[in-house]
């Protein structure tokens, strides 16, 4: 039991360790020796959790995306309009990427490894199945257009999402990404929400923006 | 072993108060008499009386029960970025939804109206919501939603006393006539208090909480029929 949980804080150790290092430099060149080197492990100790380099990146992308997928959840409330509920749950996604390590070198990783890592395969398809199922419902409850298949509503959303933070990562290293992302949902809107629902969510759009960059003003 | 010991206590008590909820969520206060509750809770009379000393005992317990349901649910709704407003209209979509829907909710709305009144319990209980309400409304003139000239306390005082009229007049047993005047009155209600600028958006706020609480709520008395 005991020595269970030490075992277990040795592996988060290393996680931590290595989140640090990709969010500073990067997964390439991170390497393993400086993770030991800051984690204050031994190689041993490394490879007695971890097989390999990547092994310990579909770690951080497996607890990482569960950690975000638990943001867009816990953003949805039952007695809102599922609408509203993806738009908060986004800028929700957004923050904790911007404030969680973990979840930050998650999404770095992901789109570093993209389909070519089981982890981050799993991790996309499970956050685009819980945006579905939000658009579905939206869609029964009359905001989204029915004649778009919601799979393919909850593929742009999410697509465009992640290309925003791509493009905000890239050209402002990040201080932008608020700024993306309503941009990126005014656009998004105009296409999927239905006609007479389209003011109310442009302006509900403008209300948690406006709250979001009220909360951190280094974005504005 | 203590622990083990307070730990069936609490559940022991919980279902007491749970028995007791079902009997004064259908039943005027004078009518509850505790052998009833005492079937239902599958206790003894000597456990009972352990942990309620009186029927009033046991009303208020109920209501103290009910407030914590709900300040738990208010910290669900005070998400990041939400506006106050929003939150006291939620609050509000909440409460009729859960005096509807919910044994426990139902019965202490009735019987913060039936006891207490000469014991200072009811005004404790009323004066801790206006407060609270009013809070939200301070912050909403800070969002911007609410008009600076309006009066937090005022404004509190009125959507609890809306509220509590509402149930008294409309039907908890349907849906569409309780939610519709909910809504009606929050639309007659909104002008007084809110920024003319917002007020658009906030009455699609509000329809779209009506029509989803409509069509998510089941009302006691259709599940007991």
């Amino acid at each position: 039991m005991v020595r269970q949980a030490r075992s277990e804080a040795t592996r988060q150790r290393i996680i931590d360790s290595a989140v640090d290092l990709i969010n500073e430099i990067g997964y390439p060149a991170a390497g393993l020796a400086d993770i030991i080197e800051r984690a204050e492990m031994t190689k041993g100790a490394l490879y007695y959790h971890f097989d390999s380099k990547e092994a310990l990146a579909s770690a951080i992308m497996d607890d990482g995306g569960t950690r975000v997928l638990n943001a867009f959840q816990a953003a949805g409330r039952p007695g809102s309009p599922a609408m509203e509920n993806i738009i908060h749950g986004v800028f929700m996604v957004t923050d904790t990427v911007r404030k969680d390590t973990l979840a930050q070198a998650a999404s770095r990783l992901m789109r570093t490894f993209g389909g070519f890592n089981p982890a981050a395969k799993t991790a996309y398809g499970a956050f685009l199945e819980a945006m579905t199922s939000r658009v579905k419902t939206a869609v029964a409850e009359g905001d989204v257009r029915a004649d778009i298949e919601p799979e393919v509503i909850g593929r742009a959303i999410f697509g465009a999402m992640l290309g925003a933070e791509l493009l905000s990562d890239a050209l402002s290293a990040g201080t932008d990404m608020g700024k993306q992302v309503v941009g990126t949902w005014e656009v998004l809107l105009l296409a999927i929400v239905q006609a007479d629902s389209l003011n109310y969510y442009l302006e509900f759009l403008s209300r948690q923006s406006s709250r979001a960059a009220t909360a951190r003003p280094e974005d504005t | 072993m203590t622990e083990v010991v307070d730990k069936k206590a609490t559940s022991t008590r919980l279902e007491i108060i749970r028995a007791a909820a079902r009997e004064f969520a259908v039943k005027p206060y004078s009518l509850v008499n505790l052998d009833d509750i005492l079937t239902h809770a599958d206790v003894t009379k000597g456990a009972m009386y352990t942990h309620f000393r009186s029927k009033h005992a046991l009303a208020t317990a109920i209501v103290e029960h009910q407030i914590d349901v709900v300040l738990t649910a208010v910290d669900k709704l005070q998400t990041s970025y939400s506006s106050a407003l929003e939150t006291l209209i939620d609050l509000s979509y909440l409460d009729a939804t859960a005096d509807m829907s919910d044994e426990m909710a139902r019965a202490s709305f009735n019987l913060l109206e039936s006891v207490g009144r000469f014991d200072g319990f009811q005004a404790t209980v009323l004066e801790g919501w206006v407060a609270a309400f009013s809070n939200l409304v301070r912050q909403a003139i800070a969002d911007g939603d609410v008009t600076e000239t309006s009066d937090p306390v005022a404004v509190g005082r009125l959507v609890v006393s809306m509220f509590l009229g509402l149930r008294q007049t409309s039907d908890l047993n349907e849906p569409k006539t309780l939610i519709g005047d909910l809504e009606a009155t929050w639309l007659l209600m909104l002008p007084a208090f809110a920024d003319p600028r917002r007020l658009e958006y906030l009455r699609g706020f509000i329809r779209r909480r009506s029509a989803l609480a409509i069509r998510n709520t089941a009302p006691l008395v259709n599940r007991n029929l």
